[in-house]
């Protein structure tokens, strides 16, 4: 499922590493993560939206159309 | 070495750890089956991996219990553990009751058997009670 994240990463000016540290996880999940080849947790979600002072509508909402 | 807290990381390690214990238990399967070939029923039993595999199947059966309490809609969680011992008591009382009056078996053999199948079946019937009321109880907390 598509996402924000990158855009709000680089916003930040933070590297996938430097983002993967904060929030616990490996470089390849987050890389994982932008390309949306991998839907994380709620719980996961929230700590990346934390470390990119973000909320969970910039990074992750996205309309009913491009849902389905 | 790290612990690994990475979520997918964790999913994809219990997928492998699935994988493996499929793998393992087709294993265990085979060889109980070859055992059973060579030195018949009686054979079998002696391996001890007969007993791994009965163990694994009661754990697994277990787990199974409550994931299907659920799945299902009861809505009378004593009514139906009553039904069942007593369906579990005639199972029980009818195989003592054959066992008793088989030849060269003794009365009290029989009679342990059915308070053994008993006992045995009640178990898990009391487990699966127990899971009912407990679901029962956090629908109602809603």
């Amino acid at each position: 499922m598509k996402n924000h994240v990158k855009v709000a990463r680089v916003k930040t000016d933070l590297t996938q590493q430097q983002l993967a540290d904060l929030v616990g996880i490996t470089r390849q999940t987050v890389s994982l993560i932008e390309k949306g080849k991998y839907n994380p947790s709620l719980k996961l979600c929230l700590q990346i939206c934390y470390a990119l002072n973000s909320t969970l509508d910039e990074l992750f909402w996205m309309d009913e159309e491009d849902f389905t | 070495m790290r612990k690994i807290t990475d979520e997918r990381l964790v999913l994809r390690n219990l997928k492998h750890i699935k994988i493996a214990y499929i793998v393992q238990t087709i294993g265990i399967i085979f060889i109980l089956g070859f055992e059973f070939f060579q030195s018949g029923f009686e054979g079998m039993r002696d391996n001890p991996l007969w007993l791994v595999f009965i163990l694994t199947g009661v754990v697994n059966a277990y787990l199974s219990m409550s994931l299907s309490v659920e799945h299902e809609q009861i809505r009378n969680p004593r009514k139906s553990l009553a039904m069942s011992v007593l369906v579990l008591a005639a199972v029980a009382a009818g195989t003592a009751y054959l066992t008793s009056n088989t030849p060269n078996l003794e009365g009290t053999e029989g009679l342990l058997l059915g308070i053994i199948l008993f006992i045995c079946g009640l178990v898990p019937l009391v487990y699966v009670y127990r899971l009912r009321v407990k679901q029962q109880q956090d629908a109602e907390d809603e």
